[in-house]
This record gives structure tokens, C-alpha cells and sequence, in this order.
């Protein structure tokens, strides 16, 4: 089966055993990434045409896309996916109002600098769990900071119910992932930011253009690759948002609003044990997320850096 | 770096807004974790004060030792750090050799495994809890360290492999036909040259990973309950009752679990930076 090597049809002329060298190389990386990837993900796709409920045990069998049609009436589904839509656009949206002016003070010349790229990542690698008990506890309706602030500033007279008033426990939920995601942006930005040639800034302030103009004339047109990247990126980790919404929940009473597709998903699954249901939520939440990854890779391949 | 020495000369008000500006991302990035810190120094009394008393009146460290008492916290620490550690170690032994393969070699359908790659990336993890956990039982590996280091190996694989490609790009192909011209292999000319001069792509690749690692939550909650084999992310969720929130205790748990963070940015940021915006990272 082997080809002869040097033969004329490649097109590139390889070295011998460069085919099988390569082979090699991969092989680590793809039994790791079939396996423990790959494998539970196809596993998905069976599941989700099989009744499989640990609860109902007498209930099994081949039941085609049933669980799809299943997922369609399912008022809670429909919820989930509201909200995860819902929580995406604010949350997407929150992050590039905070993350792009982030990146721009990041990238002043100061001798803070050091400490402000400290500051820059210390949201980003926090962990997502801990950072929503610790925002729990700053939105605390009884001793919470953010309720003294509002309070001292004279904004609010009596403290604020954040966790068990439907839509501020939404606001909360928001405010928290933009505090987390926007150092995600900021970063991808301040990248893009430290690939700007600095003469083509200098050349526009030569010829008499005001910062103002600068910005939007010079830099954001060049920075659009970077914030296209980031978009995509946090549109799919929106998508997929769990630790989050999961510590929230556990303090707060309005539940319904801040389910979002990966808690239903855990809670089918891992609460009622319904491991078939589950998995055509699973594969739901696939498709969303492949969606939004198919518009990366065309993105990328057409040459988005250009 | 050269940019710091800025040819313009800022106004007062350009100068303003820069502190400004500079002051309201440090305040803004380090608060909540400050938070935690002057809130795990204070009793639970001095906690129960509207308006919030904002400094503890006196230190009192007691918390810090209700953390390692009450939970084995010792042992989820340990847990956190072999997990990391060695998921670190194996994602990062078999992205390099994939990476190299996908920057150097001339391979046929290089295109579509780089694309298999970007879309491994982005696999929900809470989709493939159920099955994966199916899979740990099956393997029997529940409540073992390997039920957590296959997955966050594999889960951070291709951001690994994605950083670690876009490094070796980066490095001449001379340097490496200079070598093999000079009697090295394909292998010494990886191991020689490439791996040498990509030590920052590396670190940076073996830092993604072991953050990734140490952060997961949804995994560890599910495949290691022996308590003995919690780690820190789940560790710190389990000091609330059922009805009571201890926050003292819990922001003490929290610094703890977040101080091995705090010092691997201080000491890395430029690094984290540099490579974070060079890979291209999944949130």
C-alpha cells in the first residue's frame, strides 16, 4: 500500500519516512484526543436515540429521535435555552465594553504596567466556581459590599434582595461573567494592539489627526481581526456556560431565570439521572457550539488576519 | 520594552486619564480577591455589620486553621497539584511531537487536522460528563488521579497543540536544515534546535494547561466524591451547610485555592500575555 517514495505524482517531494515519522508524532496527541474525546462524544449521539433513565429502569430500548421530539415541547429546554441566549448577548456584549478599554490601559506606557497586566489576568485565570461564590458573597443582600457601596453613595436607601429578586439576580449573574470574561477580551485585544506597528500611529499623529481620530481611523480597523477572534471565542464559551450559573443557583431562590443549557444538561443528567434525555440535550448543545465553530474555522481559512 | 519610552509628551488631563484609567483596572481586577482576604480575617460577628466594617478590627488567622480542620483541605490541595501537575506533564509530552508534526512536516491533509484540532477545542465538557463518567466506571477509575489527568490532558490537548504550532512557526526552517545538513535526524533537529529555542512556547503551553486543570470544577465534582480525592475547586464549595454560609471560612478556602494562581501570574504575567495573545485561548 505503501506509495514509493520521491514518486513524481506528489507534489511536494518528502523525505523518506518523513510519513511515517509524522505518524508517529501524532500518535500521542490523537490516541488521547479519539479516546477520551472523541469516543464519549459518539457515545452522545447513541445515547440520545435510547431511552436510558436510571429512575425508570423498565423503560429502555431504541427509541429513535423521539428524545428530539421530546426537546421540542419541553417548556424547561425552551427556558434554558432563552436564558443561555439571553445571558450570551449581555454577557458577550459586557465583556467588550469592559475588556476593550481594559486592553487600552493596559497598553499605556506606566510604570504600573507590570501590575495592571497582574490585575488584567487575575479575572481570567480565577476559577469560574470561585468566582461566583465570591461574587455571591459581594452581592450578599444583607452584608454585602455592593449593597454598602449603592447605600453609601446614596443610590438606594435599604439594601438590595441581588440573589432572590428575579431580575437582579439575573443583573448579578451578568455583572459576575463580564467581570470574568472581559480579561479573556482584553487579552486577545491587547495582543492585537502590541502587533500595530507604532509608525502607523506616529505617521497619522504627523498627519494632524486627533486621537479621537486615530482610534477609529487607525487602530480599531486594525485591531478588527483581534476583536473577531475574541467574539468568537466568547460567543462559544457563552454558549457552553456552566460554573457560573451552577454556583448561583445554589443561593438563589429565583431559579427558572438562571438555568441555562449546560445546567439543564448536568441536572438531567446527574440530578434525575435520565442519561438518554441528557444526551440529546448533549448533542443540542453540540450542534450550537460546532455552529459557532464552523464560522471560527471559516474565518481563520479565510484569512482573517489579512 | 521599546514602547515604554512614549515620544509624546502627555497633557495634564491626557495624564489624568491615563491614572485614571490605570486605576480603575488594578482596583477592578484585584477587588474581589482583596475581598476575600479581609473578609477571611474577620470574625463572623464583625461580618454582620451593615454598613460593612471594610478593615477586620483585628487579624484573626483562626479561619485559615478551620479550613485545614474542618475538610481534609491539605489533601485536596495535594490532589489539586498531582492532578495539575502530571495532566500538565502528559498534555504537554504529546503536544509537542503533534505540534512539530503540524508546523514542520509536509503532511498530507494538514488543513483538516488542523481543523479537527480547533474543533476538539471546543467541545462542551458538560456534554460529554455522562458518557466520560461511564467511561472512568468502566476503566475503573473513579476516585483514582488518572479519572481526572486523562481528561484535563485531553481537554486542554488542543490549545496546547495550537500554541505550541504557532511557536514553531515562528522559529526558522534554516536553523533546522542547517542542523540536518551537519549529519542530525528529523528527531535531533526537534530535540536540538526547536525544543530548545521554543522553551517559552512550552512554558507558556504548560501554564494554560495547568491553570485549566487546577480551576476545573464540573469533572472532579463528579468522578472523584471520595472525600480523600477532592480537589480544591470542589473542595472549597463544601464548608457551606445546607442552609448556613460560613464566609469567613469559605473566602479563607478560597485564598488558599487561589494563592498558587496568584503567584504563577505574578511571576509569569509577561509570559501569560505573550502567549495568550499569540495562541489564541479558549476562555
Amino acid at each position: 500500500m505503501t506509495p514509493p517514495l520521491n514518486s513524481p505524482s506528489r507534489r511536494v517531494r518528502r523525505e523518506p519516512g518523513e510519513g511515517l515519522l509524522a505518524f508517529f508524532l501524532l500518535l500521542p496527541a490523537a490516541t488521547l484526543l479519539l479516546g477520551v474525546l472523541l469516543f464519549p462524544m459518539l457515545t452522545t449521539f447513541r445515547d440520545s436515540l435510547y431511552l436510558n433513565k436510571l429512575t425508570e429502569p423498565w423503560l429502555t430500548g431504541f427509541v429513535g429521535v423521539k428524545q428530539y421530539a421530546q426537546m421540542l415541547g419541553d417548556a424547561r429546554f425552551g427556558a434554558a435555552l432563552r436564558n443561555t441566549l439571553f445571558f450570551g448577548v449581555l454577557t458577550v456584549g459586557g465583556s467588550f465594553l469592559v475588556g476593550v478599554p481594559m486592553a487600552l490601559a493596559a497598553h499605556l506606557p506606566s510604570r504600573a504596567r507590570d501590575v495592571a497586566r497582574v490585575a488584567l489576568l487575575l479575572p481570567w485565570a480565577m476559577p469560574p466556581v470561585i468566582t461566583g461564590l465570591i461574587f455571591a458573597w459581594l452581592f450578599n443582600a444583607q452584608y454585602g459590599v455592593f449593597n454598602d457601596l449603592l447605600v453609601r453613595a446614596g443610590f438606594i436607601q435599604e439594601p438590595l434582595r441581588w440573589l432572590s429578586t428575579p431580575g437582579l439576580s439575573v443583573l448579578a449573574m451578568v455583572l459576575t461573567i463580564v467581570w470574568k470574561t472581559s480579561s479573556f477580551v482584553a487579552l486577545i485585544v491587547l495582543g492585537g494592539l502590541q502587533g500595530i506597528p507604532k509608525e502607523m500611529i506616529e505617521a497619522a499623529q504627523v498627519d494632524g489627526a486627533t486621537p479621537t481620530q486615530t482610534f477609529f481611523r487607525v487602530i480599531l480597523p486594525l485591531l478588527a481581526p483581534s476583536l473577531a477572534v475574541a467574539f468568537i471565542f466568547r460567543t462559544i464559551s457563552a454558549v457552553q456556560v456552566f460554573d457560573i450559573p451552577y454556583t448561583f443557583i445554589q443561593q438563589a431562590p429565583a431559579q427558572g431565570l438562571l438555568e441555562t443549557l449546560g445546567v439543564y444538561i448536568y441536572r438531567t443528567g446527574i440530578e434525575f439521572l435520565d442519561f438518554g434525555y441528557a444526551a440529546a440535550l448533549s448533542v443540542a448543545l453540540f450542534a450550537l457550539s460546532l455552529a459557532v465553530t464552523a464560522v471560527y474555522v471559516r474565518f481563520v481559512r479565510d484569512g482573517g488576519n489579512s | 520594552m521599546s514602547r515604554d519610552t512614549s515620544p509624546q509628551r502627555l497633557t495634564p488631563a491626557q495624564r489624568a486619564g491615563r491614572s485614571a484609567a490605570l486605576a480603575a483596572l488594578i482596583v477592578g481586577g484585584f477587588f474581589p480577591f482583596i475581598w476575600m482576604v479581609l473578609t477571611s480575617l474577620k470574625s463572623e460577628g464583625e461580618l454582620q455589620k451593615f454598613p460593612v466594617q471594610y478593615l477586620p478590627s483585628k487579624l484573626d488567622f483562626s479561619n485559615y486553621a478551620r479550613v485545614f480542620s474542618e475538610q481534609p483541605f491539605a489533601q485536596f490541595f495535594l490532589n489539586s497539584l498531582t492532578v495539575s501537575l502530571l495532566s500538565t506533564v502528559l498534555c504537554i509530552a504529546a503536544a509537542v511531537p503533534a505540534a512539530y508534526a503540524l508546523a514542520r512536516l509536509n503532511l498530507r491533509g494538514r488543513g483538516l487536522l488542523m481543523t479537527a484540532v480547533v474543533t476538539f477545542s471546543m467541545l462542551p465538557v458538560v456534554s460529554l460528563l455522562v458518557p466520560m463518567f461511564r467511561l472512568m466506571r468502566g476503566a475503573n477509575l473513579l476516585n483514582t488521579y488518572p479519572a481526572l489527568i486523562l481528561p484535563y490532558a485531553a481537554l486542554s490537548l488542543p490549545i496546547g497543540i495550537l500554541t505550541l504550532v504557532a511557536f514553531f512557526s515562528a522559529i526558522p526552517r534554516d536553523l533546522e536544515a542547517a542542523a540536518m545538513v551537519d549529519g542530525t535526524t528529523r528527531v535531533g533537529a526537534l530535540t536540538r534546535v526547536v525544543l530548545p529555542l521554543s522553551t517559552p512556547g512550552v512554558v507558556t503551553a504548560a501554564l494554560l494547561v495547568f491553570v485549566n486543570s487546577w480551576n476545573e470544577f464540573l469533572l472532579a465534582l463528579s468522578f472523584n466524591t471520595k472525600l480523600s480525592m477532592r480537589t480544591v475547586s470542589v473542595g472549597v464549595t463544601l464548608y457551606q451547610g445546607e442552609f448556613a454560609f460560613p464566609w469567613p471560612l469559605i473566602a479563607a478556602a478560597v485564598v488558599v485555592a487561589t494563592v498558587p494562581l496568584v503567584l504563577l501570574i505574578a511571576i509569569f504575567q509577561r509570559r501569560f500575555v505573550a502567549g495568550l495573545t499569540a495562541g489564541g485561548v479558549k476562555a
